[in-house]
């Protein structure tokens, strides 16, 4: 695992060092922000990163990636048409990209430049100095650090498998993409320098074409895959392969939702680096927190009655009774039957079915549901005291003991 | 495996943490030979760069039609467009209609019989006759 500083890994210290378009103003203000530790950390960075499996480049593509670094360096004879992706420069005439960062009510001091960038996918610029690529990296850990905490903290008793869902719900690959069209994002027809810089830029899949192998997500079935397997090696949503663009090969074309996730993630990375943790936090709040869902039906009971007596047997309560509340229509076309489970004297959960089995399950899986999703009333979430001196405000958060296992 | 996780997607809700405007474009057409353009012209002398200014989130363009009726076209975030015709109309009018396309939703108009919609179950619950006290006769 490499180690490099959270602040700089939208930098321009991913790139190679020779010169090639004008670099952003605003990345250089950034850098020098930043405390160097030592010139011996800074080379060592930089060694790394160009050595690094993500962002090298091949051989042969290298060989052209110089001549057209030669070429972009002469840009009053360069036509546009040979730049992969927009000039900087262009960012600050662009409308669309002014009146997208006034729709997300982002602040003017965020520069119009990165955001451009953040528009920019692997696929259409393959150069990491350009590309969206490790801004994308650091809003993906981003995002699932601050969906992941709000979730355990407020629901500490939720599966783990419910915990993966919810998370694919709030930032998974689809609701991201969801969350970039409901920004009014535009994509191109085909990337090219020449293009408002406005527009999500990315190499289309034509139609017909195969999803690239790397983006089709699809593991062999394995009997031996646990939830604990899942917590150690998967992602957030427990998909056991790992997702995003840094794998795929570079100028492959891929479809329109990989690179509007790319842009959602890039933005939630730029804005941590220019505006900072507070701003970041409240745009996720809300952006993606506000949006509605209904954590009870992620549920997806096998055996709720049997879970249920297992739970009461752990937690020390009375084995559950399943009783009859009231019915009608025992003898018709569509009886209704209510019941209740019953630990002694305490009414755990209700259910109602048009046979007794049915409205006995239900009833069990109602009493699950008012297990696993207990709110505590007050909640501090760890990023909540984060870079903050006193800590009197921060109130340890509830840990369970997990799910029941039958 | 005794609970699995259902895979859903969080429906978003306009307004209750951020709220996006849902014109993204106005593009104003006009003519300069045209009388039914004159008010069109005079708003795009006069007001438009306010009514720009006062609306950031909106990318406005400005283009000529020649032999045309001037044309407010705006364009929306679930991909609809909305055009109004507004010749002879006059500067003030011209702003009016500019304004009803940025407070446009995009969809369709439709009879709104029942003002209040939501995503969540009512609070008080639904009245169920197999609870409570029994009625005796």
């Amino acid at each position: 695992m490499k180690r490099i500083r959270i602040s700089r890994c939208g930098s321009q210290l991913l790139a190679q060092p020779a010169p090639r378009r004008p670099l952003c103003p605003y990345a250089a203000g950034l850098q020098r922000n930043i405390t160097p530790h030592s010139q011996r950390i800074q080379s060592r960075l930089q060694s790394t990163t160009a050595t690094s499996d993500e962002f090298e480049l091949e051989e042969g593509e290298q060989a052209q990636a110089g001549r057209s670094r030669r070429s972009r360096l002469e840009t009053k004879h360069t036509p546009l048409e040979a730049l992969p992706s927009p000039h900087p420069s262009a960012a600050e005439r662009s409308s669309k990209l002014a009146a997208l960062r006034s729709r997300l009510s982002l602040p003017q001091r965020f520069p119009l430049q990165t955001l451009a960038r953040t528009l920019v996918h692997p696929s259409a610029d393959p150069n990491p100095a350009f590309n969206n690529a490790s801004l994308s990296a650091l809003g993906s850990n981003l995002l699932g650090y601050y969906t992941t905490e709000h979730l355990l903290c407020n629901y500490p008793r939720l599966p783990m498998s419910v915990v993966f869902a919810a998370e694919y719900a709030y930032i998974g690959p689809k609701a991201l993409a969801t969350i970039a069209s409901e920004w009014g994002i535009e994509a191109v027809a085909e990337p090219g320098g020449e293009v408002d810089p406005g527009l999500l830029q990315f190499k289309r899949l034509r139609p017909g074409d195969d999803v690239p192998a790397a983006l089709r997500r699809q593991a062999p079935w394995k009997w031996n895959v646990t939830t604990t397997h899942k917590i150690l090696t998967s992602d957030e949503f427990g998909t056991p392969t790992p997702f995003g663009s840094a794998s795929l090969p570079k100028n492959e074309p891929v479809p329109l939702e990989d690179s509007a996730q790319s842009f959602v993630r890039a933005l939630i990375g730029s804005l941590h680096l220019h505006l900072g943790r507070p701003l970041v936090k409240r745009f996720f709040r809300d952006h993606f927190l506000s949006r509605h869902l209904d954590l009870s039906t992620l549920f997806d009971f096998r055996t709720p009655t049997r879970d249920l007596s297992r739970l009461c047997a752990r937690e020390g309560f009375e084995a559950p009774v399943a009783r009859l509340i009231s019915e009608t229509g025992r003898l018709s076309r569509h009886p209704v039957f209510i019941v209740g489970v019953y630990s002694g004297k305490d009414k755990l959960g209700e259910g109602a079915g048009s046979s007794l089995d049915e409205a006995r399950v239900r009833a069990a899986a109602a009493a699950l549901k008012g297990w696993y999703l207990y709110k505590p009333v007050e909640v501090t979430v760890p990023s909540s005291t984060e870079g903050e001196l006193d800590s009197s405000k921060w109130r340890p958060n509830m840990v369970d003991c997990g799910e029941v296992i039958v | 495996m005794p609970v699995l996780g259902l895979r859903a997607i969080a429906k978003p809700q306009n307004g209750v943490g951020a709220f996006i405007l849902q014109c993204k474009r106005l593009d104003f057409h006009y003519c300069d030979w045209a009388g039914s353009s004159r008010g069109m012209n005079a708003f795009i002398k006069s007001s438009l760069p306010a009514f720009a200014k006062r609306n950031p989130a909106i990318e406005i363009s400005v283009s000529p039609r020649p032999n045309q009726h001037p044309v407010i076209i705006g364009h929306y975030i679930n991909g609809r467009q909305k055009a109004i015709c507004v010749r002879n109309l006059t500067n003030e009018g011209v702003r009016a209609k500019a304004e009803l396309l940025r407070d446009a939703s995009g969809e369709k108009n439709r009879r709104v019989t029942k003002p209040v919609s939501s995503l969540n179950e009512s609070v008080r619950g639904i009245w169920s006759p197999l609870h409570g006290a029994r009625i005796k006769i």
